[in-house]
């Protein structure tokens, strides 16, 4: 190969290595991982045994019917209000777009920890949050201690903190609209709802999908809030997958299961992908 | 050319630097030095200063010594050395400090991990230590680690609100005692008794446990959730949740909070909570008291423990003689254990009890001789039997205690914890 050809790839050569390095490596050395137990301090091979105890597992279901009860509620809620949020945001009339944007936007780059641990500060039994509700009449909420409401206090913090990152995805979408499409349809009569409704919506499909997927790939991983909030919740209530994976390598010792967890999981994103593909491709 | 080269070279040095820059970070802190007279130390804040005065004294002896404590939270020493250990012993320190209920987990989890003790000499001074912690650190008769502080239990409670209240501290016998104290104190304070963080903790329950000489373990390694004693140790909790004696407190700071402004008249707890209460209630100097844990029956034994730490040195460690000497020399010396009582650790060498630092009155704790209390019972704390399986047992017994406070029945959320505990640890 002459040197001009080979340019390209020696520039690409540092990014490939550590790619190789740091990705790759670990991706197949946890996967061996898995199929691995440790027995007296080593690790041997065994074979399915990983996955068929975690088919028994109940705390690896419960864990992922929490995982999914969370994704369901906090996804789509999330997506609706960035996407309103978005929509709002991009009005002509609207004065101080700029702060509202930056405000709207600051959740997302809290540190995880930071905002997690203020979370449970302000949702604790004479919290913040408490007061202001009993100014309006509501008596306290277990945030925390009930199962039902803490599985409610992840969704909120969640919500808090990841909307205004999809809201700007979003922004950025809609000023890709062509403003054509809005004068034509006030012209056939239409109002702001159904120009939102079938005009921007569909517009926005592609981002949709994407910033689906992306909540999707995170919701799934979730780790951080049930850590640092709830400690998995009263009774594993609020267990996650990511949660559980977390604990059974660390707190359990337990790596080769804890990476047939990881590669579960890695099976339930890939699924899940394909079908909000297929869902938007169709249309 | 040789701009290609140039760039070559340039790239790759890019890369082996990033490399560099990421694996030297953490091996050029921490690893076991190579140098013959340095040790490092992995511990948490008040252990800090501790081994740092023990080093200097320590150099007086032998000028070259040098130790460098990396000072990290709890949480933070049991990631990086379980990471480390998974490894296979990279990035470990010379001295690790192991609380007595995770030494066992450790133990088992990575056999050969730790330095055999006894085999360099430490039996000799196993009777300076009480039994129960020397036990936790054996495995087949030999000891892995240098007993430190302990946390021999007792009622931290509020003399103001006891007052108050008409209530004498000193007529509380049985856990009985305690709920009828505490239900005195209710009415007449509006006060609760205890703050317990039902959902995420299960101090009181183990402290109990331990107390009737048992624990999620007997003696023979069978789960013993649902044994006689920890159907006692829960329905005495049930009581108090019921009776509205208990405050419900999320986490650790609502818990010392509750404690130094008076949201809650007692606290049982380690004697370590000495230096909670002190540093973070400081305008509650005088107001405290201390009593041993309350007997299940007339009589009963009320000494128990409540955490407290070890010292530990991995086997990959490229100094392990030094590290011994140091540590018999730190665990064994009167001056150097005396002088953790500042940060609150209670030394569990007891050739020291005897000593003006254990019998003086406390001022913090109306001029009572706390420490002489706390003293006298460590020889009375029955041995607990951890096992490696410590981190399940408890995720299982916080479950069931969660299960209980939120209306199951005792027996039902014991059965069911014990249930699964058999699965996991299958």
């Amino acid at each position: 190969m002459n040197r001009a050809k080979r340019f390209p790839y020696l520039f690409a050569a540092p990014a490939i290595l550590l790619f190789l390095a740091f990705t790759v490596y670990p991706i197949i050395a946890s996967f061996v991982l898995s199929f691995q137990e440790r027995v007296g301090g080593e690790y041997v091979f065994a074979g399915l045994k990983n996955y068929t105890r975690l088919w028994n597992d109940d705390i690896f279901w419960t864990a992922m019917q929490n995982t999914f009860i969370i994704f369901v509620v906090q996804v789509p809620v999330m997506i609706i209000l960035a996407m309103v949020l978005a929509n709002v945001l991009n009005n002509q009339l609207l004065k101080l777009k700029g702060f509202f944007r930056v405000s709207f936007f600051l959740p997302a780059v809290t540190s995880l920890v930071a905002y997690s641990i203020l979370f449970s500060i302000m949702l604790q039994e004479e919290g913040i949050i408490n007061t202001a509700l009993s100014y309006i009449g509501i008596t306290a909420i277990p945030w925390l201690s009930d199962p039902f409401w803490a599985k409610a206090s992840i969704i909120i913090a969640m919500t808090w903190r990841w909307t205004g990152y999809n809201m700007v995805i979003f922004l950025a979408a809609l000023q890709n609209i062509p403003e054509d499409l809005y004068e034509a349809a006030s012209l056939d009569g239409a109002n702001k709802f159904k120009q939102f409704f079938y005009i921007t919506v569909p517009q926005l499909k592609p981002v949709i999908l994407f910033a689906g997927i992306l909540s999707t790939i995170g919701t799934l991983q979730l780790f951080d809030e049930p850590f640092n909030l709830t400690g998995g919740g009263p009774a594993d209530s609020t267990m996650t997958l990511g949660l559980y994976i977390y604990q059974s390598g660390f707190e359990y010792f337990d790596f080769g299961y804890a990476s047939a967890i990881a590669y579960a999981v890695v099976v339930m994103v890939g699924i899940l992908s394909i079908i909000q593909f297929k869902i938007a491709g169709d249309d | 050319m040789k701009k290609v080269t140039g760039l070559v070279s340039i790239s790759m040095m890019l890369v082996l630097s990033l490399f560099l820059a990421a694996c030297g970070n953490g091996g050029s802190e921490d690893e076991g030095s190579g140098d013959s007279n340095k040790v490092t130390a992995w511990a948490w804040n008040i252990n800090v200063p501790v081994l740092e005065k023990a080093a200097e004294k320590f150099k007086e002896e032998n000028p070259d010594f040098e130790l460098e404590v990396v000072e990290m939270g709890t949480d933070d020493v049991y990631s990086k050395l379980t990471t480390g250990l998974q490894a296979g012993g990279k990035g470990l320190p010379d001295i690790v400090l192991v609380e007595d209920d995770r030494v066992q987990g450790y133990m088992s989890a990575f056999p050969d991990a730790f330095v055999n003790v006894s085999d360099k000499g430490f039996d000799e001074m196993k009777d300076s230590f009480p039994s129960y912690k020397t036990e936790l650190l054996s495995k087949d008769g030999a000891m892995y680690g240098f007993p430190f502080d302990g946390g021999p239990t007792g009622v931290f409670y509020r003399t103001d609100i006891f007052e108050e209240a008409g209530v004498n501290a000193e007529d509380i016998k049985t856990w009985d005692d305690y709920i009828e104290a505490g239900k005195t104190i209710k009415e007449k304070t509006d006060k609760a008794m205890i703050g317990l963080d039902l959902n995420g903790d299960d101090g009181l329950y183990r402290m109990m446990l331990n107390q009737q000489g048992t624990f999620y373990f007997d003696d023979e390694k069978n789960v013993a959730l649902t044994s006689e004693e920890s159907k006692k140790a829960m329905e005495v909790q049930q009581t108090l949740n019921e009776e509205g004696l208990v405050k419900e407190t999320v986490g650790w700071d609502a818990w010392i909070s509750a404690m130094t402004s008076g949201d809650v008249a007692t606290a049982p707890s380690g004697a370590w909570l000495y230096g909670s209460i002190t540093q973070q209630g400081k305008d509650t100097s005088g107001k405290w008291g201390l009593i041993e844990l309350p007997a299940f029956e007339e009589g009963g034994n009320r000494a128990s423990n409540l955490g407290g730490s070890n010292y530990m040195i991995p086997s990959a460690s490229n100094n392990a003689d030094l590290a011994y000497d140091f540590m018999e020399f730190f665990s064994t010396n009167k001056d150097v254990q005396l002088s953790a009582m500042e940060g609150g650790l209670f030394p569990s060498l007891n050739t020291i009890y005897d000593n003006e630092a254990f019998t003086k009155e406390v001022e913090f704790f109306n001029n009572q001789p706390i420490w002489s209390l706390l003293a006298d019972e460590m020889d009375s704390i029955p041995s607990v039997n951890y096992t490696g399986d410590y981190a399940v047992a408890k995720d299982e017994a916080v479950k069931a205690q969660s299960e209980i406070a939120n209306g199951k029945a005792i027996e039902e959320a014991l059965k069911a914890s014990e249930d699964r505990l058999k699965n996991r640890i299958q």
